[in-house]
């Protein structure tokens, strides 16, 4: 398992080293640059060659990669080239703002929909299957903003029963109750997203395994319905749910940036969005190595957790038989 | 001055909506009545306006917050770097300029002005003196001096700051001190744009002066609020980066007029949308710009006050004059009558009763209605007459192809590309309009969006495109315009970006400026705008503005009241300006 561990993360570091060529080389390759984005175009181009030499912009790709790379392995993640901001100081609240956004929205969809889905497994076309169905489908057709908006306007405008966007109340800053108050609206919206594909998978993970042979021999032999549910079924059943999740784990930091932006959440989604217009390399790059590596985590914690709930499943170590 | 003009698309590319604007205009001037609707409508806690506001609204009142909002962030608040609305906006509240505007777009030395009085200027235009107020002093407690103005200019002037003020400094030949409160500008030669140019803020020579030009925009001076020393009614105390500003009265401001409001709350939305909710809801009570498409929403709702009035910003179809950009190297637009025709063509008063709701003027050459410099009736006006069109067309050589109807000279088909930038709805509108005027006189029209960065990058700034359409935002009152018109721009030495080049404008350009004296000025432009609305480098559109938005909160006396027909007229006067709870 450990040597399983090291060699994975051993290859996720070269993927990662490759992906920031890759998109170091992609972002660069974009027509504009700050500059342009930066200053008004009535402007004289020797003022945006002088703003690009003060930038450092003016020197081979190459160089400005190896520049980044070294900072990077410094703990340096650059600054902006509009405003000479450490971007560490940009992204890390903006994460911050998102975990909490999304993770309460992917906490409150799964509850709903594991539980559900399974229980849907069992009571295939019933009056609580139509009902996931077709709130399923509700989820899966309406654009995000558009709910959004709806929700608003409804909820907060005409009801003002929550506020209508950011993250705090000016002054309550400190206030859990207030924070709380923000998350409603936005959490619905996104959690009605997940709440769709989640429902969907679980019912589907457990019918097909309720299909199975073992799991027809337990009922013949007599196994309580409850128990051929939760003891033999539920466990495999969960092995693609869980790969799902570990698949989905980046969300958590990427941020949805149409919901951000609906509600004006200080999150990831709507900072990237930004800083691509502005053409903000340093900035977009840190959003491709955090979001790279929250990928390899998630791909690792999903392997992981195979083993936890099927301990039949065997990190194969080098040299190991595929069963 | 057309080198301080600024691309309005840059700010409007970051929006959903076009900003346009609609229907007469209604303020929150002091005792005037609220609208009807308002009485109707309004929610219970701020029922009956008329009654319980009238007392407070007609008397200003001291503190209190006033949360005004953006869609964009800042960049840098410096003021030799300030080049985007968002930091202009902030900056508005914490720096003194030199001078200021009135409402008539004329340079005064205000109460709130750094300058004592207006500049002596030398009977040969060349020397500008300018006197300062010995009570003004920078937020830490330093006084304003001629050092710092000197200071100023130099670093606007020098080309490795790399600052967009260059374009307004260059002709400054020398700055010096004559004590420490009067600063002698000298020019290289008379240009009369220079005394918009003074209508500037100014940084602390002591906290800035070790700083390396070209390391201007890495210094924190502008972007960290612990570091900027201001020198205006209210200091930077707070910024949350795309979420807010906070500028609070700074208690030590040497003007003798003095803020009411005690703090702004300069608050950054997401979007235009985002931010019209949030002004419906209370969340903010000041905003720059109502899309058009939601003016009527927020009129109904009855609570928020417009202020609808053209702004300084025009729209306009410019012509590429440079054959390589055609196929063949045949350029489309060589012919004068070919310009005259499109003119006719296209239905500009339709564009402006349309799609932007019938508030804009239509415009014929590059100055502001209603301006000085407004040529009138001596520039060309083309009306509405795909007749003519067609009639000027067939002079110019152009024969309809028999199979499409498409015209067709030298074996060329006229059919063209009109590029605008994505994401803007307003052009989106007018494109299709164009597209469709000009089928129906034979000329097929592709209208393209592009990324704004993008665009600029490989199309704009080289000059490589047929047609585009775009805007120019007005920076200044002053009509000179050199930049884009003069062949003295051509890419890559500047923004006459279509190629071109007319010998008599050229000359006119330089006549205009190279004397102070308005009434010959005046008789300058008049002539430049017969020649340029004749020959036709671009179709003018039309002179647009947006909508702007206040809250029940916010109050003014009526000359005070914002003024959508100056840059950063929303917050004209706002020192005098007062909130109630």
């Amino acid at each position: 398992m450990t040597e399983y561990l090291i060699r994975r993360v051993l290859q996720s570091v070269l993927v990662i080293f490759l992906i920031t060529i890759l998109t170091f080389l992609l972002i660069h390759a974009a027509p504009g640059g700050p500059t342009q984005v930066m200053l008004a175009p009535g402007l004289t181009p020797e003022i945006f060659e002088q703003q690009a030499k003060n930038l450092g912009l003016d020197q081979p790709i190459h160089i400005q990669y190896f520049h980044w790379i070294g900072d990077l392995l410094q703990g340096d993640l650059g600054y902006t080239f509009k405003n000479h901001i450490a971007i560490s100081d940009l992204l890390w609240p903006r994460i911050g703002n998102t975990v909490i956004l999304m993770g309460a929205a992917w906490l409150v969809s799964l509850l709903i929909a594991i539980p559900w889905g399974i229980y849907n497994s069992t009571k295939v076309y019933g009056l609580s299957d139509q009902t996931a169905s077709f709130i399923s489908y509700l989820g899966f057709a309406m654009p995000t903003f558009w709910f959004g908006i709806l929700l608003q306007q409804w909820l907060s405008l005409k009801l003002d029963w929550f506020p209508l966007s950011d993250m705090h109340t000016r002054g309550k800053e400190g206030s859990i109750a207030d924070l709380f108050m923000h998350l409603v609206l936005p959490v619905t919206v996104l959690a009605l997203g997940f709440l769709a594909s989640y429902m969907k998978y679980a019912r589907a993970s457990m019918l097909e395994v309720l299909d199975q042979d073992y799991i027809r021999t337990a009922r013949a032999k007599g196994v309580k319905e409850r128990k051929v549910v939760f003891r033999h079924a539920l466990r495999n059943a969960l092995i693609p749910i869980i790969t799902i999740l570990g698949l989905d784990l980046p969300i958590l930091v990427g941020g949805a940036a149409l919901t951000e932006n609906v509600f004006n959440w200080p999150g990831m989604g709507r900072w990237f969005v930004e800083m691509a217009t502005a053409r903000e390399y340093s900035a977009l790059m840190a959003v491709t190595i955090v979001t790279a590596v929250m990928v390899v985590i998630g791909n690792l914690l999903a392997d992981i957790l195979y083993v936890v709930v099927d301990p039949r499943v065997k990190l194969g170590k080098q040299g190991g038989k595929a069963a | 001055m057309a080198k301080k003009r600024k691309w309005w698309s840059g700010l409007l590319v970051l929006s959903l909506v076009g900003v346009l604007f609609t229907g007469c205009s209604t303020n929150n001037t002091a005792g005037s009545s609220t609208s009807a609707p308002a009485a109707t409508t309004a929610p219970a806690e701020s029922t009956a306006p008329d009654a319980t506001e009238a007392p407070s609204a007609d008397v200003p009142v001291d503190g209190g917050t006033l949360v005004t909002s953006s869609f964009s962030d800042i960049v840098n608040i410096n003021p030799l770097l300030v080049n985007d609305t968002a930091s202009g906006d902030v900056a508005q509240f914490v720096f003194a300029k030199l001078y200021n505007l009135d409402r008539e777009g004329n340079v005064q030395a205000e109460d709130w002005s750094l300058a004592a009085a207006l500049p002596e200027i030398s009977e040969d235009g060349l020397t500008y003196t300018v006197k300062l107020k010995d009570t003004a002093k920078w937020s830490d407690g330093q006084p304003v001096v001629a050092d710092d103005v000197i200071y100023t200019v130099e670093m606007a002037k020098n080309k490795e700051t790399g600052s967009p003020l260059i374009s307004a400094f260059d002709k400054v030949k020398s700055v010096e001190k004559v004590d420490d409160h009067t600063v002698k500008i000298t020019m290289s030669q008379v240009y009369a744009p220079f005394l918009y140019a003074l209508v500037q803020e100014i940084v602390p020579a002591h906290v800035l002066k070790d700083v390396k030009p070209t390391e201007m925009q890495k210094n924190p001076y502008g972007t960290d609020p612990a570091k900027t020393v201001t020198s205006g009614p209210w200091k930077w105390t707070a910024w949350k980066q795309g979420e807010s500003h906070t500028l609070d009265a700074d208690p030590n401001y040497w003007g003798t007029v003095k803020p009411h409001i005690a703090q702004v709350i300069y608050k950054i939305y997401a979007d235009q949308n985002t931010e019209v909710q949030a002004i419906m809801k209370g969340d903010t009570d000041h905003i720059s710009a109502i899309p058009v498409t939601q003016v009527e929403a927020v009129k109904a709702d009855g609570k928020i006050d417009i202020i609808q009035k053209p702004g300084a910003q025009y729209e306009y179809v410019n012509f590429n004059f440079d054959g390589k950009n055609f196929p063949d190297g045949y350029g489309l637009f060589q012919g004068q009558k070919t310009r005259q025709a499109i003119a006719h063509a296209l239905n500009r008063q339709g564009m402006v009763d349309n799609i932007l709701k019938g508030v804009g003027a239509l415009m014929n050459a590059p100055f502001l209605p209603d301006t000085w410099a407004d040529p009138g009736d001596a520039a060309v006006n083309y009306d509405y007459n795909a007749e003519t069109a067609k009639k000027l067309l067939a002079e110019d050589g152009w024969v309809a192809d028999a199979k499409d109807g498409i015209l067709v000279k030298d074996g060329h088909r006229f059919s063209f590309e009109l590029q605008y930038n994505a994401g803007n709805s307003r052009r989106e509108q007018v494109a299709a309009v164009i597209q469709q005027n000009l089928k129906d006189v034979g000329i097929e029209v592709k209208p393209k969006a592009i990324d704004f960065a993008a665009w600029i990058d490989q199309n704009v700034t080289p000059g490589k495109y047929q047609a585009l359409l775009l805007a120019w935002s007005l920076n200044t009152p002053d009509p000179d315009a050199e930049s884009i018109f003069s062949s003295k721009y051509f890419p890559p030495a500047g923004q006459n970006s279509g190629w071109y080049k007319n010998e008599k404008l050229d000359k006119l350009w330089v006549d205009g400026y190279s004397t102070v004296d308005q009434a010959k000025r005046k008789e300058i432009y008049k002539e430049v705008g017969k020649e340029i609305s004749t020959d036709l480098p671009y179709v003018f559109l039309y002179q647009y503005g947006q909508a702007i938005g206040t809250g029940p909160r916010v109050h003014w006396a009526e000359e005070d009241a914002p003024e959508p027909s100056l840059g950063y007229g929303q917050f004209f006067h706002a020192i005098k300006w007062w909130v109630t709870e």
